[in-house]
């Protein structure tokens, strides 16, 4: 069962029509323009233990990703495809209102809109990724722990999947004598795209991108849009108890197109360099 | 366990290249989790640890609060991509222990009859694990109390020593952990000279005991300098010395 | 002037070795005063102490705090003081004694979100903080930038006879109400002010336990050094404190000399 809750950080009534003010005149409280994202800062492989991992700082978010790759039984219906797991947590350490147990509501629409961003955009070539179809896969596992929160969770929890995916190494299992063994190689994921997600949050009659914590305390809807390498759309969720308008969707559509072409050039600088 | 291969060649030199006594590079960052009232950041050999403290603060259930002091609530958690094979997320019944005489380490430096009525949440979340991430994750908690300002009689540091190739020695990684003679972490109050934490894992006679514990607690003072000094360039920085 | 020892200091290091006075902050082992806190040790004829640079703010009856409200039951206001516990604002407060639930609205006066200035009325072990605002100028703030700093910064905030905070004021052309638990709210006719204003405050906090921070600070205002600002008492929350400040639960409220209150020398 789902209940509607108030928000769960209280943002005083002065700071919250101080945002409104702003945003109605086109300004942003930390000075950003309502199209602009905060300052996006990446690390790639610090979890040397992990197959892959991101640390991915975005304004005051912070979202750790490792990727860690065994074999398995594939999903059901997909006999032929590897098999990929996207789960996300927000660890207590992130916000004061935050209270260590499974995940909630929020945590797993975030972990599964992320997901469908990924699984969509078929990311991940899947069909190299069996052994035996059918009965043994690689399974691909993505896990992030969510550590400090600042607005926004949608995009940095994206952003840390995405380049963890990106930039790991995976093993290179085979089958001998019907049993998985780790060849000890390694071999770079099957890329097909870079999904990038975008989130707005709608703040009287405008839209602003990437929102801060307070941004978000005082929004009315909120709207995230996952495309791939072609500008096609791979994953949108409206969330929040607002409504949205469908000029502001279609402004949306176009914008996260827009954004999410220039930070895909970004990314793919990281996982070229390395770091 | 009793050992089955050798993991000291015969220069001394251990599987990850230190000598007997020797402290893997520790590093701390003070004040990393924003939002928390105090934090640090611990890399411990390649332990990658984040302690979070939100306190003293309200007890929610209000029933659970006590009337004489504050509470003290702490968990030990690793993220599935920490370790060799991918963990799953719910709490294991290792997690459960080990949050629990991280606690008990914690609890003695506290003073906690200071707030009464309030609680004190202590998080440490395992970001990487490889030997002693009990003990990195005391010493990060530590300086995380004293970075939130909660009343304290001294830091507490952790450390751990154990018996390999039958030797004793300092500071024990993943794989002598794992294949190793013996693992003793030890949590120590440095200036009050308390132990807080005390556990054995493996088989030690009377003498290597003693020698174990004593080196358990030198690693400790090590860890403490670390820990000092890593609280003074956040507080003070630059300024080591008031100027009068 | 009386001689002061100071040192920076964490907890468990030895703040003096043999017989003084343990004041706050700091506790007996053995024949030593141990520090409790992070802070600056002060060794004087008083007795030792640690003037702590971080820790929640605890609240002390008689303080005037800033709060948030958060929400009301039938009798009372549930105000976030930005502390360890909730405080209350009792609807009798704003009403009067015959005050009824059924008759008066409450959110008529203060509603979820307001910011308000109250005193603490009364406060112990036992129970949550309860609220006045029946003095003059508290109550309800309807415009200003609220900010945070940390509680243990407030009295270097305000300085000597509330000379920092003046400082900062006349060069701003803004007002300022400071509470005890570090939520500050600033109006300003001008946002340039604002800013300006909200500027110098986070750099004080910052640089508290530095020295020269005055200097640093009339710099950054653009205020010649050697004006004297005329620190006449003024109307409002809580600015004449020449008090310490110390936010244990069972420190007894000790006027400490206002000298060795400051965090640091340079006044």
């Amino acid at each position: 069962m789902s209940s509607s809750r108030r928000s769960t950080i209280i943002l005083e009534n002065l700071r919250k029509n101080q945002i409104r003010e702003l945003i109605a005149s086109g300004k942003r409280l930390d000075g950003r323009s309502p199209d602009e994202l905060r300052p996006l800062n990446i690390e790639i492989g610090i979890i040397k233990k992990a197959n892959g991992s991101a640390w991915v700082k975005l304004g005051n978010t912070e979202v750790v990703a490792g990727v860690k790759v065994e074999t398995g039984e594939p999903f059901e219906g997909l006999e032929n495809k590897g098999a990929l797991i996207v789960s996300a947590e927000v660890l207590p350490t992130a916000a004061s209102y935050i209270e260590p147990g499974p995940p909630d509501e929020e945590t797993i629409e975030l972990a599964r809109v992320v997901d469908r961003g990924v699984r969509e955009s078929e990311m991940l070539a899947l069909d190299k990724l069996a052994l035996i179809p059918g009965k043994i896969v690689y399974t691909i596992f993505v896990d992030c722990s969510i550590i400090n929160m600042g607005g926004n969770l949608f995009d940095a929890t994206s952003y840390a999947v995405v380049l963890a995916l990106a930039t790991s190494k995976i093993p290179v299992f085979e089958i001998i004598d019907e049993k998985v063994v780790d060849t000890g190689k390694i071999q770079d994921p099957p890329i097909n795209t870079i999904p990038v997600s975008v989130t707005f949050a709608r703040i009287g009659d405008s839209l602003v991108l990437d929102p801060s914590t307070e941004e978000e305390a005082c929004m009315d809807a909120r709207i995230t849009l996952t495309t791939n390498s072609n500008g096609e759309y791979t994953a949108v969720q409206k969330g929040s108890n607002g409504f949205l308008t469908i000029e502001q969707v279609k402004s949306a559509a176009e914008t996260a197109k827009i954004k999410g072409q220039e930070l895909r050039l970004k990314f793919q600088e990281l996982t070229t360099t390395g770091q | 366990m009793t050992q089955t291969r050798s993991l000291i060649d015969e220069n001394g030199i251990r599987t990850d290249g230190r000598t007997g006594n020797q402290l893997r590079d520790i590093q701390i960052k003070v004040g990393v989790i924003k939002n928390a009232d105090g934090s640090a950041l611990i890399e411990f050999g390649k332990n990658k640890i984040i302690a979070a403290v939100y306190g003293p603060r309200e007890v929610h259930p209000k029933h659970m609060a006590l009337t004489d002091r504050c509470l003290l609530r702490c968990r030990y958690h690793m993220s599935p991509f920490s370790t060799d094979t991918r963990k799953n997320p719910a709490p294991s019944r290792r997690e459960v222990e080990i949050s629990k005489v991280i606690r008990e380490a914690l609890q003695p430096a506290l003073m906690l009859e200071d707030y009464p009525r309030a609680t004190i949440d202590v998080y440490i979340e395992v970001l990487q694990a490889d030997g002693g991430s009990r003990c990195a994750g005391i010493a990060a908690a530590s300086v995380a109390l004293a970075d939130a300002g909660i009343n304290m009689r001294d830091l507490v540091s952790a450390c751990a020593a154990g018996k390999v190739d039958d030797k004793i020695v300092l500071d024990i990684n993943d794989t002598e952990d794992k294949e190793g003679g013996a693992d003793m972490p030890v949590a120590f109050m440095p200036n009050h000279k308390q132990i807080t934490l005390l556990q054995l894992d493996g088989k030690l006679n009377s003498e290597e005991f003693i020698a174990c514990l004593n080196e358990g607690i030198t690693g400790c003072m090590k860890v403490y300098e670390v820990q000092r000094s890593a609280l003074m360039q956040k507080y003070f920085g630059n300024e080591t010395e008031l100027k009068e | 002037m009386q001689e002061v020892r100071r040192k920076f200091v964490i907890p468990g290091d030895i703040v003096v070795e043999g017989n003084s006075r343990p004041l706050v902050n700091v506790h007996k082992s053995g024949n030593n005063i141990i520090a409790s806190r992070i802070g600056i040790a002060e060794v004087g004829r008083d007795g030792a102490k640690v003037i702590p640079l971080s820790g929640v703010y605890i609240p002390r009856a008689n303080d005037i705090v800033i709060g948030i409200i958060k929400d009301h039951s039938s009798l009372s206001w549930d105000v976030d003081i930005n502390s360890c516990f909730s405080a209350h604002l009792p609807a009798q407060d704003l009403f009067g004694r015959d005050f009824s639930p059924a008759r008066d609205d409450m959110s008529r006066e203060l509603s979820s979100g307001d910011v308000v200035s109250a005193r603490i009325a009364t406060f112990d072990r036992t129970r949550d903080p309860i609220l006045t605002v029946q003095d003059k100028d508290l109550g309800k703030i309807p415009l200003g930038e609220l900010l945070k700093i940390s509680a243990t910064r407030v009295p270097r905030l305000i300085g000597k006879r509330g000379s920092m905070i003046q400082t900062i004021e006349h060069a701003t052309s803004t007002r300022i109400t400071i509470g005890q638990n570090g939520l500050i709210v600033v109006s300003g006719k001008n946002k340039d002010g604002t800013q300006l204003a909200i500027k110098a405050i986070r750099m004080v906090e910052e640089e508290a336990h530095t020295s020269n921070l005055t200097q640093r600070i009339k710099q950054l205002l653009g205020v010649e050094d050697n004006v004297q600002i005329d620190s006449k008492s003024r109307s409002g929350a809580p600015i004449d404190n020449d008090e310490g400040h110390d936010d244990s639960m069972l420190g007894d409220k000790k006027s400490v000399q206002s000298e060795s209150e400051s965090l640091s020398r340079d006044q």
